[in-house]
């Protein structure tokens, strides 16, 4: 938030030289003078130190010292102070005969100032030539979220950020959309450890982070950044005594929820489709009257507490933090919590630098059992959530009451409860050499490891219908995961007249390991209690499991840094990357880049009053992926040998008079031997603006992604025999194209100050050819063909509902065919595309996209003496989404619940949309069909917040030296036409992304946090 | 002294990067063999060839699915599931093609197994034996195999593609005809006759001898009609190496439990375990080798009840009495009917009757007779072909050679085993000509094979499928055929995603 230490380190000099040049001036003058003191504060309200003061129009000045306490004296009670700071809003205030003056400052919006960390270096913002997202921490860390990418929604152009939800869950991030298939998050670069920022990761902990979007800023990363890079810095010490911040934060969380039909209206409906039918209606228990979204479904709730100490000397610095993070989920028998502790610490002394940042962290997940999400609408009113009657004493289907397989999520959750647990390890120690000023050698040695523990214990008893009979089962495995990161790295920086140069050179080495063993048994000793004996030395029929995995990835790193006179900069970036992970002939790849941007705003031919800064640049690069999504959980060989065909020596048979166990072995999957790189190679063209005396930034884009040779699993014939996943293939290449543009408005100067920024993102994606040569794939209801973009759907048109015997009659084709002869009144008609009188699949068409055309932020933010506010939007336009709620909640073939208040075509009321209730007839329910697909276009306030700045000297009194309130809240506001609970829902299936599978909703989240230093 | 110590960690590290060999970035995988190592040795082919067995444990096949076309899907069953579109399937509204269980996972199923049987076929050959008789019975299991699971899925889809070698991932076969699948059944199983035995040591009983590859050649030419080569293969169990081998057990029930199994009646069974409790349809260790048919069958309340017996087949057994004047003792071990515990005094699974008086569920493969419940780990073999099957086709195959006087003995041996009088007793216009014949054998095979998984095959075979009038005699039975569409629905719709994904297949004619 405050640049670098280093920075801060030259003003606390530059303000001690001139404190004693002020001073030697105020004993040889005699004038009579006014003694001015005050406190200078951040916008957090914590003190700031090195705030440089000066008075208007003269060479004298002072600085804050480490409490951000000041004292100047002026020569008469008009004289203006002008307060500054790196990357702040300089203020500009009038004595006017005031003795003391506090001044809150506020950081300057994308400020050109801002230090950037781009990857094995820093840059200025102004000299930057590719597309990099700084994020504004100070955003950042009032939000109340899980992980790191949850927390980025809204806070950056071109980056898509869909929360999971579901307690401990991971969010999904998306820079600047599909550019690979197989859907991985980008790379998260963690004080130099490459990683991910898993729910372990305490976000509280965060300094800074940048984003890096376009090939030329991650091309340093190389095969590593093909979805792009987010570099986190974790929190430093300040020279100075300790300070102590505290934060806490506690949320109420509520989910979405559906509408549904009780008893009274549920039966009539009910009776309807059975009648219909001419089926006899079931004994409905008409006694009950369950709302099962009650019994599944809770208020959740959040507590974050975060204790953080730091201080430091002339040769170093240290930071203590310690997190605790609890979340009761929204689901019932769901939860997580997270005990953190991190320890940065640094120390110089002559050339030589050391540091280290070291991050523990302690994570337990109850996770959430079956899919209450669809369970809620499968189960009926009329079942009691408990029946003694049944094993396990839960209520569930019954043959002649309620004809349902849904499952119990109340009974779920007990019989069938999982953990998981991981003990974190992640931490770097480095080191640097500054032989001369110019030449600087680092060593960097990351190293993560975790302990995995997962556990899972089924009793005995059922949750739905005729269910087979099981035992108590309890099963654990214990895994460990380690990686190792060696970098070694020499830059060069230097400036020769006009000419500035900075390079940078290195090689990196990392190894990713993982080891698992499981056990399982069966039939537990019951302990009495309702529960069992469930450790594994209990039970009967063991059953054991492990395996390891392992991969490498050695590489070799340079860049090259020019700018002339500040107005042309050039950037080049060659990494050159060997992965274990591909077939052995494709190991290597290299990935160039080159960008360059020209600052006109310094040439002399170009000034403008009313332009502060104006840059164009271009950038040209190529980037790589060798890692495919871990989606099939237990297959050792996935992600890490995806090109070796192997045995499978997991088949066992029964043979002979005995019926001995014998074993066998075969190939069960196949795999493409000659996996290759997939490269994606971006062409970048931009321009920055900053304009009105910095009130107004722009920064506009429009690039071109070509993604050649996604390494993604695509479905192959079934008469091939393969089993599993389908194999992971060169699948098909992809030209994203994309416009994005952000503009600023930015008012600090009064007292009354506020900003808007938005941003705008248009993709386009277009398949540009497909793997083993096809022209189109077909996956469930979606077709992904050459030309077009991936995922269309691909399904039957509806055409409104027969109203009549007449109208079926009627309904012909050119041939005088009736097409749908066995339809009734009530029932949908559907489009004869081919005109052969009959509906069959041959009738089928591409009906939408299930891409958004545009997404838009909004981000709002004002500031009023101790007052703030923020408010985050975020929209997305044009998407055609499949409804897989109402596809199933609609189909009236099956039982499970109705939308309350739907009206289903009768001959009494036929203006409707909705066809007859029909009970055992998948004819009008069919799922392939346009029936279910709606817009998914909505806008969503993300994020609303209020802070109250704790008035000082309320403060004093009670020891403090800052203090804030926040109120907040996420997803309070959405407006959309979808009817499923969430139109930002996920689907992390490439060819299906616009399914909603009942995917764990969005929730709101109610917030109050303090935040105290001393 | 610090700075030296930082230039000899420079040099250190940027030597130790040079001296990164090219194959530091050749990870062994330490999990299991890969295909280069494997098909090495006379073990290597045995563990190969018992992993095609492995393939009859998997849902989609003989462990649940298959059922569900060969038993419900005829006149013998049908499908009162809550869960509509699975009943569906077994009713000839077949709406998506794609639907997993009622298509789509048997069709994936049946080329898993097909490309088991290719690597077989396509690696052991070049493997060293040092006996080759050794080697031929490997080759040999992998045809009698791979013809097996054709069979069957020319009985189900008719024109599925011919895939005769190991598979690549871009591999788009080619559409086969059914007269080209079978064909290929024909060579498949003539070529395993020629190297199976007569009979496997105790260690190996279960796998396919000359009896198990006989039986299903005569049942591949009798759907062909071809008569005479059936009676060749048939003779096999009355005049050739088969003859004496094979006699109907006394206790007609040890054909259905798993404490009398691979007897003396036993043609071909798929031999089923209890011994590994795992997920149903993993590949994972200590996998499961159980069926789950008796959960998805078994009444209400026990079991998943997705498929029951049509209530017809209780009145057909009790049309004629044995010899003692009971009833026929078949129907006790056939079906859970209303009348079961009145007629022989067993309970349903412990319960008395309480279901609807015309339901009926299958009993055979249920496991009642010793335990109050069911679930995923059945260990009865399941009797894929037995001796009184035999003796009903080779009576089938005599009549329409137009030899019906020799025909009834073999029916009789049957009804005698159970204490039923001689047809002539109670059926004499049976013997007096040759469609009259085949008709009371219709009855005789519904009578002793009955949820036996060859219902659906006896159907299409003998033409009562084939017109509408037919169709609806059989509907009378089973109102599912209301439903039949005469040249349509006698076979299955392809896997649309197949029909899609592979440029090469039509679908099937009518869908």
């Amino acid at each position: 938030m405050r640049g670098i230490q280093l920075f801060a380190a030259n003003r606390v000099l530059q303000g001690i030289i001139t404190t004693i040049f002020f001073f030697f001036f105020l004993i040889t003058s005699l004038h009579a003078q006014t003694t001015i003191s005050g406190l200078v504060k951040d916008e957090t309200g914590a003190p700031m130190p090195a705030v440089s003061i000066k008075i208007q129009n003269t060479n004298t000045g002072v600085s804050t010292d480490q409490n951000g306490r000041y004292q100047i004296t002026v020569p008469n009670a008009t004289a203006v102070l002008v307060f500054s700071y790196v990357s702040y809003v300089t203020q500009e205030i009038n004595v006017q005969g005031r003795t003391t003056l506090d001044v809150a400052l506020h950081p300057v919006e994308n400020a050109l100032d801002e230090v950037v960390v781009v990857g094995y270096g820093t840059q200025q913002k102004k000299d930057l030539t590719g597309a990099v997202s700084v994020v504004k921490t100070s955003e950042l860390t009032k939000r109340q979220v899980t992980t790191m990418g949850e927390a980025l929604q809204g806070l950056a152009s071109g980056v898509k950020v869909r929360g999971g939800g579901r307690p401990g869950s991971e969010a999904r991030v998306e820079i600047r959309g599909l550019k690979n298939l197989s859907g991985t998050n980008p790379l998260y670069v963690i004080d130099g450890m490459i990683t991910t920022a898993n729910r372990d990761f305490n976000p509280n902990d965060v300094e800074s982070v940048q984003i890096l979007k376009d090939a030329s800023a991650a091309a340093i990363y190389g095969s590593r950044a093909a979805n792009g890079v987010i570099i986190i810095t974790t929190k430093k010490g300040a020279k100075g005594p300790m300070k102590v911040q505290f934060s806490g934060t506690t949320s109420m969380q509520t989910t979405p929820r559906y509408k549904l039909a009780q008893t009274e209206e549920f039966a009539r409906l009910n009776y309807m489709a059975y009648d219909n039918a001419g089926a006899a209606r079931q004994d409905l228990d008409l006694s009950q009257n369950t709302d099962w979204q009650d019994a599944a479904f809770r208020t959740g709730n959040m507590q974050d507490l975060n204790l953080t100490f730091s201080g430091g000397g002339e040769s170093g610095n240290y930071l203590v933090s310690g997190n605790y993070f609890k979340n009761d989920g929204t689901v019932i028998s769901t939860g997580f919590d997270r005990i953190s502790f991190r320890v940065n610490t640094q120390g110089t002394k002559g050339i030589f630098s050391i540091g280290e940042n070291l991050a523990i962290s302690n994570g337990k997940a109850d996770e959430i059992s079956g899919n209450p999400i669809a369970d809620v609408v499968r189960l009926l009113p009329t079942i009691p959530v408990y029946d003694a009657a049944n094993p396990g004493g839960y209520g569930y289907g019954n043959e002649r009451r309620a004809r349902t397989f849904g499952s119990n999520p109340v009974a779920i959750a007990d019989l069938n409860d999982s953990y998981n647990e991981n003990l974190r390890i992640r931490g770097n120690v480095w080191s640097e050499l500054k032989p001369v000023e110019f030449l600087k050698y680092r060593f960097n040695m990351g190293y993560e490891t975790s302990s995995d523990h997962y556990a899972h214990l089924r009793k005995e008893g059922n949750w739905s219908l005729n269910q087979e009979f099981q035992p108590s089962i309890a099963d654990e495995n214990r895994a460990r995961f380690q990686s190792l990161l060696i970098e070694n790295t020499l830059s060069f920086n230097k400036e020769f007249g006009k000419h500035a140069v900075n390079a940078v050179v290195g090689q990196t080495y990392q190894r990713d390991l993982y080891a698992r063993i499981s056990g399982m048994k069966r039939n537990l000793v019951p302990d009495g209690k309702g529960g069992y004996y469930s450790e594994l030395d209990q039970g009967n029929e063991p059953q054991a499991g492990g395996y390891r995995q392992e991969a490498i990835i050695l590489s070799y790193l340079g860049r090259i840094e020019y700018s002339y006179d500040n107005r042309y900069l050039l950037n080049a970036v060659i990494r050159r990357d060997g992965s274990s992970r591909l077939g052995r002939s494709n190991q290597w790849g290299n990935f160039p880049s080159i960008s360059g941007a020209w600052r006109i705003s310094n040439e002399k031919f170009f000034q403008k009053n009313w332009i502060n800064d104006l840059k164009l640049r271009a950038s040209y690069g190529r980037l790589g992926n060798s890692t495919t999504s871990a989606d099939q959980v237990g297959n050792s060989s996935a992600n890490y040998w995806d090109y070796l065909a192997v045995i499978n020596t997991f088949s066992t048979i029964a043979m002979g008079k005995d019926q001995l166990i014998y074993p066998g072995a075969t190939q069960v999957a196949l795999v493409n031997p000659n996996l290759r790189w997939e490269t994606l190679t971006q062409k970048n063209f931009g321009i920055d603006a900053t304009l009105f005396d910095n009130k107004i930034t722009l920064t506009a884009e429009y690039f071109i992604a070509d993604t050649k040779d996604v390494l993604t699993a695509m479905p192959i014939a079934l008469t091939t025999g393969h089993d599993g996943r389908p194999p992971i293939a060169n699948a098909a290449s992809l030209k994203n194209t994309g416009f994005e543009l952000s503009l600023g408005y930015n008012e600090s100067s009064r007292e009354f100050k506020y900003y808007v920024n938005t941003n705008i993102t248009t993709l386009k994606n277009k398949v540009t050819s497909l793997g083993y040569g096809r022209n189109n794939i077909f996956v469930g209801n979606t077709v992904t063909q050459v030309g077009q973009p991936a995922g269309m759907w691909y399904v039957l048109q509806t055409d409104g509902l027969f109203q009549s015997q007449e109208e079926v009659d009627n309904y012909k084709n050119a041939e005088g065919t009736v097409i749908q002869s066995s339809a009734k009144p009530g029932d949908i008609r559907f489009k004869d595309n081919n005109g052969d009188g009959q509906i069959t699949n041959d009738d089928k068409v591409v009906v939408g996209s299930p891409w958004a055309d545009v997404e838009l932020g909004l981000n709002l933010g004002a500031s009023y003496k101790n007052f703030s506010l923020t408010m985050n939007w975020f929209g997305a336009f044009g998407a055609t989404v499949y409804n897989g709620y109402h596809s199933l909640v609609d189909r009236f073939d099956d039982n499970s619940n109705y939308r309350a208040g739907i009206q289903p075509w009768t001959p009494e009321n036929p203006n409707t949309d909705v066809p007859r209730m029909y009970y055992g007839s998948t004819l009008n329910s069919r799922g392939d069909t346009d029936r279910w697909l709606e817009s998914g276009s909505f806008m969503r306030l993300k994020y609303l917040s209020l802070s109250y700045t704790l008035p000082e000297s309320w403060l004093k009194r009670v020891g403090f030296q800052s203090g804030q309130v926040t109120l907040s809240g996420q997803n309070l506001l959405t407006f959309t036409g979808y009817k499923g609970l969430d139109p930002e829902f996920n689907n992390t299936n490439i060819y299906e992304r616009g399914f909603d599978n009942f995917s764990y909703p969005s929730l709101k989240t109610y917030s109050l946090g303090l935040q105290f230093g001393f | 002294m610090r700075r030296n110590l930082h230039y000899i960690i420079i040099i250190s590290f940027f030597t130790l990067c040079t001296g990164c060999k090219k194959d530091l970035l050749n990870i062994e995988n330490p999990n299991t063999p890969t295909t280069d190592v494997f098909w090495k040795t006379e073990d290597d082919a045995q563990r190969g060839v018992n992993a095609i067995y492995a393939m009859f444990y998997k849902p989609a096949l003989w462990s649940r699915w298959i059922y569900f076309r060969l038993d419900l899907t005829s006149d013998e069953g049908f499908s009162k599931s809550p869960w509509v579109e699975l009943g569906d399937w077994t009713r000839f509204q077949y709406v998506n093609y794609n639907f997993g269980e009622g298509n789509v996972f048997t069709w994936k199923d049946t080329y898993k197994a097909i490309f088991r049987c290719n690597q077989v076929l396509d690696n052991v050959p070049n493997i060293e034996f040092a006996n080759q008789e050794d080697k031929d019975k490997i080759l040999g299991q992998a045809k009698f195999l791979r013809a097996l699971h054709y069979y069957y899925a020319a009985l189900l889809w008719e024109n599925v593609p011919l895939v005769l070698k190991s598979s690549q991932p871009d591999d788009l076969p080619l559409q086969s005809t059914l007269p080209e699948v079978w064909a290929q059944i024909e060579k498949d199983l003539k070529e395993a006759l020629e190297v199976l035995p007569v009979a496997w040591d105790d260690a190996n009983l279960g796998r396919p001898n000359k009896g198990s590859v006989n039986a299903y050649l005569a049942r591949m030419y009798m759907q062909q009609h071809k008569w005479a080569e059936a009676k060749i293969a048939l003779d096999y169990f009355f005049t050739g190496e088969g003859a004496g081998r094979y006699s109907l057990v006394s206790n007609y029930q040890d054909n259905f439990t798993h404490t009398n199994e691979n007897n003396s009646e036993s043609v071909f069974e798929i031999q089923f375990s209890d011994v590994n409790k795992t997920p149903e349809d993993a590949d994972g260790p200590s996998q499961i080798m159980s069926s789950q048919r008796a959960q998805f069958f078994a009444p209400r309340s026990i079991g998943w009840s997705d498929g029951q017996a049509r209530y017809w087949i209780v009145g057909e057994f009790k049309k004629e009495n044995t010899v003692d004047g009971n009833l026929d003792p078949r129907l006790r071990y056939t079906l859970f009917y209303p009348a079961l515990e009145a007629d022989f005094g067993d309970k349903i699974y412990g319960r008395s009757w309480d279901w609807d008086a015309d339901e009926a569920w299958f009993r055979k493969y249920a496991r009642d007779y010793f335990r109050n419940n069911e679930d995923y780990y059945a260990q009865n073999n399941f009797r894929l072909v037995r001796f009184a099957d035999i003796l009903l086709l080779y009576a089938e195959v005599l009549n329409e050679l137009g030899n019906t006087a020799d025909a009834v003995q073999y029916v009789d041996q049957v009804r005698n085993r159970v204490g039923m009088p001689a047809l002539a007793v109670n059926h004499a216009e049976a013997l007096l000509g040759q469609d009259a014949f085949r008709e009371r054998l219709k009855v005789e095979r519904e009578l002793e094979l009955c949820g036996e998984s060859v219902r659906w095959a006896d159907l299409k075979r003998w033409g009562d499928l084939d017109d509408a009038g037919k169709v609806q005699a059989v509907a009378e039975r089973d109102p599912d055929f209301k439903n039949f569409v005469v040249g349509k629905h006698i076979r299955l719709p392809l896997p649309q995603i197949e029909v899609l994904n592979n440029p090469n297949l039509k679908q099937n004619s009518g869908y």
